[in-house]
């Protein structure tokens, strides 16, 4: 009964892994595996060229912020939330469950091309911020005008309007305030308004930033995104493991007079430290796992510096010239990393682990 | 569910700032999650045109053209079938194949079964996006690349591990006088797992459906890489089609990530609760 199971499982994870292992020692380019172009042992020429690729460290670099978002991240957020809603300190408990879990649910996909076009250089954030530019320097018009009591030309105004437009307005004109004068004159028969907006695009300099095509900064995107999308589910596996405690224990350490924190630190954390470490693991875990989000988000641009093991590895075996050598050896080395994490993540829950059943 | 706390000191001494920051806090959250949705919605009713010129404005005059383009340029009408096909066929497969196994496990001693046990639990720690290039390169020996069996067969084999490890655990709780008795009235192993066994695991089946079937039909990476033609592709593939040289057709692209974003959202809006659950139990101790 349970052949069919272990076949597939075989199929899907052991055999997988026995090919990368002999293909990462192989020189096998791709083709027919058998009776194409024969291939044979080539020496562990593949690792020896992962660990002096540059991009490989900072692939791997990329992982571990991730891992570190997770667990500084997304772990004590996903922990202040659900005791807010455990200890009834918000209402409405499941509104809350139900909205911060949404992201969890959209394809990656989406998520990915969703934040790329809200984080883009004429995207929303940068629409709000140059509206509220262009809001700040009408008020400023408005009051200049108004104080010189109405629409005027004088010299007065020009200069304040000059003012207001800094150095890189100002040099736009070779004689400033007659030219201005100039430009405003066909204002005259028209609403302030006209002036205002005339005014404002002539002079208030559009912001295009540029948060994921700077590679010093185009990471932070991606990870705020990673904390974006996935605090909703620790929240939904601590409050989960919150409301496991029995309620009594608690009530009776508070008739005994422990404080708020007392609770905190001997009942609820000592509680919940299975739930801690099982978050972590899945941290790990996921970091190894996350390709789409990066894929769709950035495609591990600009330049490569947002890529991650498996995007590094994915561009190894299909984009140019394939290295199947080169991406079996990467994809055996995620495996081990996951076995070794997983090992010392075991290994602290045995020491410091707690009486979770 | 337990009893929860009736009322804590915390609350009692937080006050009403206290209160209000933490209200402020997660309301914050909670709109950052949710306005990104409402955006990419509002948008996806606006021409290019419109878009361009203000992206944080309501729709003048919603059209549904998008919705029309975008279903036709991504194929959607080939794609959704084969996203329906391979989320409803996997996670049968994987609720199947797990009871099957779990009920040996669970109830059938042998010396095998202990080992090929621990190393479906090994595999609940080994995702499966890693073995991406090597799996690639096994369709293509086997000769099921571009095939709808390859896209099932990996979904199922990749769901397996927690699902045998839950439904393990869930069938150790069925009495072993039930089955017992049914083999002394003569039953043999597989009509005691049609009879008693699956009926009996409908919970264990429900966390596990929820479990899969939202990641299945999200899946990207494994099925980028089992198949190219796009007649057996899923919605996730489609809708990354709208990144590249059709990105700056932003109306289309935001209909497109709206089509592929609703379903899961209405699926979400009537199981919530169960989902919840699911992930609650999903993430299980390594």
């Amino acid at each position: 009964m349970v052949t069919p199971a272990f076949a597939l499982y075989l199929l899907v994870m052991a055999f997988p892994i026995v090919l990368s292992i002999v293909l990462s020692v192989s020189n096998y380019s791709g083709g027919k595996m058998f009776g194409g172009d024969r291939w044979g042992f080539a020496g562990f020429g593949a690792y020896a060229r992962v660990f002096t690729d540059p991009w490989f460290w900072n692939a791997l670099k990329n992982n571990a912020y991730i891992v570190l978002i997770s667990v500084f991240g997304q772990l004590p957020l996903g922990f202040i939330f659900a005791y807010f809603i455990y200890a009834k300190i918000v209402r409405a408990p499941s509104f809350w469950q139900g909205v911060l879990y949404v992201p969890n649910i959209i394809s990656v996909i989406v998520v990915g091309l969703l934040w790329q076009s809200i984080f883009s250089p004429y995207g929303p954030i940068a629409e709000l911020i140059n509206s509220i530019r262009v809001g700040n320097f009408e008020a400023q018009l408005k009051a200049i005008f108004h104080a010189a009591g109405g629409f005027s030309l004088s010299d007065d105004v020009m200069k304040k309007i000059l003012d207001l437009a800094g150095p890189s307005g100002q040099s736009m004109f070779s004689n400033p305030v007659p030219e201005l004068r100039d430009l405003l004159t066909s204002f005259q028969n028209q609403p302030l308004s006209a002036v205002y907006s005339a005014l404002s695009n002539l002079f208030v300099q559009k912001w295009t930033p540029a948060f994921l095509t700077k590679s010093d900064i185009a990471m932070l995107p991606v990870l705020f995104v990673i904390l974006w999308m996935y605090t909703g589910m620790y929240l939904i596996l601590f409050l989960a493991n919150m409301q496991k405690i029995d309620a009594q224990i608690i009530e009776s350490a508070r008739i005994d007079g422990a404080t708020e924190g007392q609770v905190m630190r001997w009942i609820i954390l000592p509680s919940l430290s299975g739930t801690i470490v099982n978050s972590a693991i899945l941290a790990i875990s996921g970091s190894l796992s996350s390709f789409a989000l990066i894929f769709a988000m950035t495609g591990g641009g600009p330049s490569r510096v947002t890529e991650i093991l498996s995007i590094y590895m994915y561009n190894n075996a299909f984009l140019g010239s394939p290295n199947f050598p080169l991406a079996n050896a990467i994809s055996l080395i995620m495996v081990i990393i996951s076995f070794a994490l997983i090992a010392l993540t075991k290994m602290v829950e045995r020491r410091y682990g707690g009486k979770e059943d | 569910m337990p009893e929860t706390l009736r009322d804590s000191a915390m609350k009692r001494t937080l006050g009403a700032l206290g209160k209000a920051s933490v209200y402020l806090v997660m309301g914050v959250f909670a709109l950052m999650t949710l306005y990104p949705i409402f955006w990419l919605i509002m948008n996806s009713f606006k021409t290019t045109r419109e878009f361009q010129l203000s992206q944080l404005a309501l729709p003048h005059a919603p059209t549904l053209k998008n919705y029309s383009e975008a279903w036709k340029m991504g194929d959607f009408g080939l794609l959704f079938p084969n996203s329906v096909l391979y989320t409803v066929g996997a996670t049968a497969g994987i609720i199947f194949f797990s009871l099957l196994a779990g009920f040996a496990f669970a109830k059938l001693r042998s010396r095998a079964t202990r080992p090929i046990y621990n190393s479906f639990i090994i595999g609940i720690l080994l995702t499966t996006q890693t073995l991406m290039i090597p799996l690639f390169l096994e369709v293509n020996l086997l000769g099921i690349y571009n095939t709808r069996l390859a896209v099932l067969l990996v979904y199922i084999g990749a769901g397996l591990p927690i699902g045998i490890y839950l439904s393990t655990e869930f069938i150790k709780a069925i009495p072993s006088a039930l089955i017992e008795s049914a083999r002394i009235d003569g039953a043999g192993f597989f009509k005691i797992f049609l009879k008693i066994i699956f009926p009996m695991s409908v919970p264990v089946a429900t966390t596990l459906a929820m479990l899969n079937i939202t990641s299945i039909w999200n899946e990207f990476a494994l099925i980028n890489i089992l198949v190219s033609k796009t007649e057996l592709k899923s919605l996730p593939l489609g809708i990354y089609k709208f990144s590249g040289s059709l990105s700056t057709d932003y109306g289309k692209q935001f209909a497109a990530l709206t089509i592929g974003m609703v379903p899961m959202l209405v699926f979400y809006l009537i199981f919530r609760k169960q989902i919840t659950k699911g992930v609650a139990a999903g993430a299980i101790k390594g």
